[in-house]
């Protein structure tokens, strides 16, 4: 049979696989080597080092004298010591540990790297940023939030979160209706942590945006931070057209807790929506008011699961007269009825962590 | 002396079947470079605070851990109570026990003080009888589903049934979770609610580790080589090969042993089939048709930091169990979505990775094996040149070192989790070793799968563990 295939061809292909299976085997031994050394070098210096950072940092004012004289290597381990004790540490060490990094010139080689041409770089000094909470960054931190690519704005909301003053905070309140959602999520996020002071800023935004995202995460951010005095603009949103508005405006109406809901609850139990039907009995079943027994009766007929879940919990949040509401449905005609009132009678202690 | 017909038929034959070896190889290295470099990527994402900040993020959704059980008495307390110990914000475990026939439940009623419930659930889904359900006063988040044996779609069908939150992590009871695993997991579902509908976590091979109290304590490579082996497999296709496919938004397999899907999602797709033996795959195929068919944007990724570990079979009689299911799980859900393979309209899923499942994955056996009978068909006829017929073989071999190796080398510079000089020596040797031996029997195997399929065989088979919850191999 005459072969198709020469053999010289073949016997180079052979030759050339080898010869990069033991080019890629040599550059494992070698990465290993050098990740090695190097972990090896590292836990030789860190004790001696972390030492030099704990005397410079607990001197006060601080004494960098020392650490001003290492050499490129020590100095990144030092770097790492202090991103390491800044994520742990608060109040007057963070500070410190903050003026120390400033004055080994590392702060001015992020603000350096933020302007990175390459992204990953740039989002890597914005999180080393956030994680010093240096207020000098905040000018650089600012516009990086306006930044092209969409890793470099969340790490840089971040920081600001960690780094700002309220007044810089209320910065990030237009970032809820982002286009990127994630951008949006690390600005709700900040908010919730550290908006309370921005509670009139909140409202105003949920009020007046027209980025349907931007304002549900202003009300849900109501609910978060229980901004009683969002009441007013909640029970108008209840009303919207849209179904989700109407579903976090319930949830956060519920989370604030205000008794002027109850009535509204009420009448959100005959709600189109389900998951507004849902809220609306999750909600009754924080105020435990007697007034609420008939509706929630009726709303145990619901067709949907949650709800019926969620009324069958208000009733026996309601006292007596609700554990008695939920006796007599357990001899109702409806199977589901009678379910899920023999699931809550006869719950116990064993009641599950609701979302 | 062969007509000359046929052996123009052989040469062009065996031409054929090099060149298929070397496009199934080269599909293998640009799937792990592709890996590689999104592994990096994701991995550069990854913050120092990312985790407290994901405990504490009001954004961090609820999660319900469903792990089907059938046969697990020997570990399942251990493992429930790693699950109970996860770094999680809120989650409820589940674990449904699926008619298992030794004394699963009354240990973990024992160890748990369970009671039964009258918990109400809605039946979204059909599964087999319920015959109770149990939970715990003193573990609020744990919940003990007892059903009649339906196999483990049937059983994660009833665990999502009975699961309160909107997102649900599907593993294996067996397997074992590093603590912060959910909270890795969960990040995309964190960055693009209602967009990630689905996310996989690495599976990695527990045989040979220091496990004990349910946690894996060091990482160390397992005396045996068929689990060696096994891990070098693992590096290739389940971490370079997801992360590759997950770059282009195309990713088929979820493991059935860790993934976090969207409660919603997944039920409107229509749960997980029961008819189905590869029901992981055969689930995230529908998750991906579904949402093309209706144009709704959607991701199902892979996340190559948070790590399950599960135990592989360390003999061949479980090995060929597992791989021919995993085969025939493979042949059913190409045949089952077999309109979406070459059509544009299902995007990168219709028009990459479906072909390149069919092709390479489904079909590479079948061709790999005929290679050999051409060997011995012409070995048969005194028509073998040796010397070409060895190089032919070597270089086949030489290809997948090379990919292994790489996929060894990129494992080394992202994760390093084999610790010693020592250990990176023993899975090269393992990447040669493969090549002798066991890729024949998994090819064998391979083949085999699809005449089950035919007959209809839709059996797991047992599954025989030694346990990896309180062992040191």
């Amino acid at each position: 049979m005459a072969p198709v295939v020469a053999l010289e061809p073949l016997t180079n292909a052979v030759l050339g696989l080898a010869a990069a299976v033991l080019m890629l085997a040599g550059l494992l031994l070698l990465q290993r080597s050098v990740v090695l050394l190097a972990r090896a070098r590292t836990s030789r210096r860190e004790p001696i080092l972390s030492r030099l950072v704990y005397d410079a940092v607990q001197a006060s004012p601080i004494q960098p004298e020392r650490l001003t004289r290492l050499g490129r290597f020590d100095r990144e381990v030092v770097r790492s010591i202090l991103l390491g004790l800044a994520l742990d540490l608060r109040g007057e060490t963070a500070e410190a540990i903050s003026e120390l990094y400033q004055h080994l010139g590392f702060l001015k080689r992020d603000l350096a790297r933020i302007r990175s041409w390459r992204a990953t770089v740039r989002a890597g000094a914005a999180a080393d940023l956030g994680l010093i909470r240096a207020p000098q960054a905040v000018p650089a931190l600012m516009t990086t939030v306006d930044d092209g690519d969409v890793r470099v704005r969340q790490a840089a909301v971040w920081a600001l979160g960690q780094t700002g003053s309220p007044a810089t905070l209320k910065g990030l309140l237009r970032l809820l209706g982002d286009r990127d959602l994630i951008v949006a999520h690390r600005a709700q996020e900040i908010l919730a942590e550290r908006g309370r002071e921005l509670a009139d800023g909140i409202l105003a935004f949920a009020e007046n945006t027209s980025s349907r995202s931007g304002r549900l995460a202003a009300i849900q951010l109501i609910g978060w931070l229980r901004i009683t005095t969002g009441a007013h603009l909640l029970r108008t949103l209840i009303g919207d057209l849209d179904p989700e508005i109407r579903v976090k405006s319930v949830k956060a109406a519920a989370a604030i807790g205000d008794p002027g809901f109850l009535e509204v609850f009420h009448s959100c139990l005959e709600d189109s929506s389900w998951p507004v039907r849902c809220q609306a009995a999750k909600g009754l079943s924080l105020f435990g008011s007697p007034e609420s027994i008939p509706r929630l009766s009726r709303a145990l007929r619901d067709q949907h699961w949650w709800v019926r879940f969620y009324a069958a919990t208000a009733l026996a949040e309601a006292g007596p007269a609700g554990e008695a509401a939920l006796s007599s449905a357990l001899a109702d005609t409806n199977a589901n009825v009678r379910d899920m009132a023999r699931y809550l009678l006869g719950r116990g202690q064993a009641v599950p962590v609701l979302p | 002396m062969i007509h000359p017909d046929l052996a123009g038929f052989l040469g062009w034959y065996s031409a054929s079947i090099l060149l298929f070896l070397f496009a199934t190889n080269s599909y293998y290295l640009i799937l792990t470079v592709a890996g590689f470099w999104r592994t990096v990527r994701v991995l550069q994402d990854v913050r120092r605070p990312d985790q407290r900040r994901l405990l504490r993020s009001p954004l961090t959704p609820p999660v319900s851990v469903l792990a089907p059980a059938f046969n697990e008495e020997a570990n399942v307390v251990e493992n429930v109570r790693s699950l109970l110990m996860l770094d999680y914000p809120l989650f409820e475990v589940v674990l449904i026990n699926d008619g298992s026939r030794d004394r699963t439940l009354g240990r973990l009623v024992d160890a748990f003080d369970l009671r039964q419930s009258a918990r109400s659930f809605e039946r979204s889904l059909p599964c087999k009888t319920i015959r109770g359900i149990y939970e715990s006063p003193t573990y609020p988040n744990l919940v003990v589903m007892d059903k009649v044996n339906g196999g483990k779609a049937d059983a994660l069908n009833a665990g999502l049934n009975l699961s309160l939150y909107p997102v649900f992590c599907a593993i294996d009871a067996d397997s074992i979770l590093e603590p912060d695993a959910l909270l890795r997991l969960v990040r995309p579902f964190v960055d693009a609610p209602g967009v990630t509908i689905a996310a996989g976590g690495l599976v990695r091979v527990a045989n040979g580790c220091d496990i004990h109290g349910g946690r894996v304590h060091a990482v160390q490579l397992p005396r045996r080589a068929l689990p060696l082996i096994q891990i070098v497999e693992y590096l290739r296709a389940f971490l370079f090969g997801r992360m590759g496919w997950s770059a282009g938004n195309s990713l088929l397999v979820i493991s059935g042993a860790f993934g976090l899907f969207e409660k919603r999602a997944a039920l409107l797709a229509g749960g997980y089939a029961t008819d189905s033996i590869g029901e992981d795959m055969e689930l995230v195929v529908r998750m991906h048709r579904y949402r093309r068919e209706r144009r709704q944007p959607y991701r199902i990724g892979f996340v190559p930091d948070p790590i399950c570990w599960t135990e592989v079979p360390d003999n061949f009689r479980t090995l060929r169990r597992q791989r021919t299911r995993w085969h025939r799980g493979l042949i059913d859900t190409l045949i089952r979505h077999r309109a979406m393979i070459g059509r544009p309209r299902y995007g990168s899923v219709g028009m990459v990775s479906l072909p390149g499942f069919f092709v390479f994955e489904m079909l590479s056996p079948v061709v790999e094996l005929s290679g050999y009978i051409l060997l011995l068909v012409l070995w048969a006829m005194g028509a073998l040149d040796a010397s070409l017929a060895g190089t032919f073989f070597v270089l086949a071999i030489m290809y997948t070192v090379l990919v292994s190796t790489l996929a060894v080398l990129l494992e080394d510079i992202a994760f390093r989790r084999y610790p010693h000089v020592r250990d990176l020596g023993l899975l090269l040797g393992a990447a040669i070793l493969e090549n002798f031996g066991f890729r024949q029997l998994t090819v064998w195997w391979r083949v085999r799968a699809f005449w089950e399929y035919l007959r209809g065989d839709l059996t797991w088979g047992a599954m025989e563990r030694r346990g990896v919850g309180s062992r040191v191999a």
